[in-house]
């Protein structure tokens, strides 16, 4: 396991473009990384699938430190992630407390936060014999945090847990505390997107933020010479404004492929996000033929955008029903 | 010499929320583990909130019950969607199904062995997140400790490649978007079905020349383990990987296996019931079959230590996952242990990629994927298919295209029920019984039995109420 801070170095420079890095980004979290006093990073689950901890896994790149690991070994503290710490139990706990009280660690919550019962319905740990509701934990943790990232929309708005009935009353990070937090939505959070973050607070780079706590420079990019934020469907390839190749748009699934998928409930029009060719992707030599370069999203596969990102996710409306928005 | 008591609180290397509490005692000299309970951690009421959506939602919204097994559930409910409908998805679809929802079984395998399991025999590397870890019972030599953790690196690539091809007709991964009832939206462009092809070539090569060599190595260090973790022996599969467009047969099919012993026993999902005596919930509803299931919650109740139900087949605690699929299957009958679960489940990774190899050759390029079909007015269905750690069921009824009741029974709930009103114990906790404790500061053998059941709480749906810190 020769995994060094110097090879994710070689790794960032390699992926600079996908981290959003320019050359004094980059010697910037030289210097931070360089630090050895580098701040901890933990990572609570509440509400959750853990499929943000699962999409986190799929963190790419095929040239220099490859996976998540080598970011985890090479760049970050990780000193808390129940899915994939050795430890259990007490000593994991206790380890947790440790790194609380000293104070300056990144803290980043996947889930959001149920309120019923006195946030019974959710508990995040024990330490001898006493349980902590992930309530009690994120009302904690945040106090003490450098910076909150809240990966995923449950912990961002809620999310899924708080949809319908909401029957444990499920609510958002910030929503819950008043803090500020960087919100990373998707369901999962892209994990790209997430890397981005925790590498702008590693090199102390100001983050601006949109009025739903998440970054503009991933969730707000204007097309050139756009006066607003690009939606989706502003980008989109069925969409034929953009491509007036593009077919007539699909009215059934039984002949959707490659069309505009709006009738049949694509929420696009109202999600800004950055999400087009941007998942599970195989990366590749860029001369390998097209069989080797994948780049997938949901309406490449002919599925209507969800709205994921965004804090109206799921709402009461079918999917699968031309969204009113 | 006083029993133990002590708690596991978060159990770790799992999906979700676990704590285990244990008593340890010396019986016949033999320190070991007396009693037990296996308790979930967190309540999030899934059948509850998709009350009232539209019932083509429930493959979407069930997804994201699990962010390890999503693509199980998008089936069950695409299942139960079909079934609704009355229509079977064309061959094309049903294939399409069962490559994404293979790559997950595969991604998932590969996950718990090297991820999840495998910190329990070796030593990690010396930081955060591997420390501080236990350092009890390590059997494995400096030059097979470098072999596992290079494959560990190694696995991590390959898992995700796993989702890669996945998501080629998946769209992304994890919760996939493109399962509906009918088939899917997806169609099997030529580039696309190579591109699947290649990927899945790589992941069989890692799988027959690291993962099962690597599972053979841990089960020859750690023979005593296939003594170890035995529990009842009663196995149990829904089945899953429908060989047919109407799902007549399948690469798994369900049975049940008594005591691990004898015939493998028709399974008849009419025999299923959720047991609730030791669970807060109200025993005027106790002994249901899910399709009429209800969840009254009453807590405090006397006698209650989980929000976990007990589901139960006439009666009678089954254990779920690739060893049930494998035994009734009749692929792996060499025992019911710790070491069994994790060779059987390598084993059957091997076998589903080289099924999946077969399927996706079957495949004709951009052939039709979806069969036509309007929600009837009131229909209750269900879908059962197997998750990788075991069978999952969906019971639904419809009225007027929207969802009026929604039961779902988890493998982790089979796996990890609490007792029942004839006070006989969950599977896991069968499991455990027994089981020596050599220190019980440092519990590693309780830990590599409940890792060898790969529990993924995220699933089940319940919470214990117990102690609580003072704000």
């Amino acid at each position: 396991m020769a995994i060094t801070r110097r090879s994710f170095m070689k790794y960032c420079g390699l992926a600079a473009g996908a981290l959003g890095l320019d050359s004094t980004g980059l010697g910037l979290l030289q210097k931070a990384l360089a630090n050895p006093l580098a701040p901890s990073v933990i990572w609570l689950q509440g509400a959750a699938c853990a499929g943000c901890s699962v999409s986190l896994l799929n963190r790419i790149s095929d040239a220099g430190p490859a996976t998540v690991t080598e970011v985890l070994t090479g760049a970050i503290n990780l000193v808390y992630h129940t899915t994939l710490m050795t430890p259990a139990g007490d000593p994991a706990v206790a380890e947790l407390r440790r790194v609380y009280e000293n104070g300056s660690y990144v803290l980043v919550l996947e889930g959001g936060v149920p309120t019923a019962a006195g946030g019974a319905t959710c508990i995040a740990h024990s330490l001898h014999g006493e349980e902590t509701t992930f309530q009690q934990a994120v009302q904690e943790m945040t106090a003490r945090a450098l910076a909150t990232v809240c990966v995923g929309t449950c912990s961002s708005f809620g999310g899924i847990p708080a949809s319908g009935s909401n029957p444990t009353s499920v609510v958002g990070v910030s929503q819950l505390t008043g803090r500020p937090t960087i919100n990373i939505s998707g369901c999962p959070a892209n994990p790209d997107w997430v890397v981005w973050a925790v590498v702008q607070l590693l090199t102390g780079t100001p983050v601006d933020l949109d009025s739903d706590g998440r970054p503009t420079a991933l969730y707000g990019t204007n097309l050139a010479g756009a006066v607003a934020p690009a939606t989706l469907h502003d980008k989109c390839p069925r969409n034929r404004d953009v491509n007036p190749n593009a077919p007539t748009a699909a009215t059934s699934f039984d002949n959707c492929n490659g069309r505009c998928l709006l009738d049949l409930g694509c929420r696009g029009p109202v999600v800004k996000s950055r999400c087009d060719g941007c998942w599970n992707i195989k990366a590749a030599d860029p001369t390998d033929p097209p069989s080797e370069r994948w780049r997938n999203w949901c309406v490449g596969a002919n599925a209507p955008c969800q709205g994921c990102v965004e804090k109206t996710f799921p709402g009461p409306q079918s999917f699968f029903e031309f969204y009113e928005g | 010499m006083p029993v133990i008591v002590a708690s596991i609180d978060p159990v770790t290397r799992i999906e979700g929320h676990l704590k285990v509490n244990i008593e340890v005692d010396a019986v016949g000299g033999v320190q070991q583990i007396t009693n037990v309970q296996t308790v979930g951690t967190l309540f999030r009421g899934f059948e509850k909130l998709l009350e009232g959506r539209d019932s083509r939602d429930a493959p979407i919204i069930t997804s994201r019950i699990c962010g390890v097994c999503p693509t199980s559930h998008a089936m069950a409910a695409a299942l139960a969607l079909d079934a609704q409908a009355g229509v079977n998805p064309p061959t094309a679809g049903r294939i399409l199904r069962n490559l994404v929802h293979g790559a997950c079984f595969l991604e998932s395998h590969i996950l718990h062995f090297y991820l999840l399991s495998l910190p329990d025999f070796i030593q990690g590397p010396g930081m955060p997140p591997w420390t501080p870890g236990w350092e009890m019972d390590k059997r494995v030599d400096s030059t097979a400790q470098d072999k596992f953790l290079a494959h560990y690196l190694e696995a991590i690539v390959l898992r995700r490649r796993c989702h890669e091809i996945g998501a080629l007709f998946g769209g992304k991964l994890p919760h996939t978007p493109t399962f509906i009832g009918g088939g899917v939206t997806a169609v099997p462009a030529a580039d696309k079905i190579a591109a699947f092809q290649a990927g899945l070539s790589e992941i069989l090569a890692f799988i027959a020349d690291r993962y099962i060599p690597d599972a053979e190595r841990l089960a020859s260090l750690y023979n005593d383990y296939f003594l170890i973790g035995r529990g009842y022996g009663n196995l149990l599969a829904y089945g899953a990987f429908e060989l047919d467009n109407a799902g007549a047969t399948k690469l798994f099919g369900s049975g049940r296996v008594v005591n691990g012993a004898g015939s493998v026993q028709p399974m008849a999902a009419t025999a299923i019931t959720e047991n609730v005596t030791h669970a807060w919930y109200s025993d005027a509803y106790n002994n249901l079959n899910p399709a009429s299931g209800e969840t009254a919650m009453q807590t405090p109740k006397a006698g209650a230590y989980s929000w976990l139900k007990a589901p139960r087949y006439s009666g009678a605690p089954y254990e779920v996952g690739p060893l049930a699929r494998m035994w009734v299957a009749g692929d792996y009958r060499n025992g019911v242990s710790v070491m069994d679960r994790i060779r059987a489940r390598a084993y059957e990774a091997l076998k589903i990629a080289r099924a999946m190899q077969s399927w996706a050759a079957e495949l004709t390029p951009d052939a039709s994927t979806y069969s036509t079909w309007a929600a009837p007015a009131n229909a209750t269905t269900q879908g059962l298919t197997e998750a990788p750690r075991g069978a999952l069921g969906h019971w639904t009824r419809a009225a007027a295209g929207r969802i009026g009741q929604y039961q779902i029974i988890t493998p982790t709930c089979w796996n990890i029920s609490p007792r029942d009103s004839a006070e006989q114990l969950g599977p896991l906790e069968k499991a455990l019984m027994g089981t020596p404790v050599a220190d019980a500061n440092q519990p590693v053998e309780v830990l590599r039995v409940i890792h060898s059941v790969d529990p993924c709480l995220d699933c089940a749906t319940h919470v214990m109420k117990a102690r609580r810190r003072a704000v």
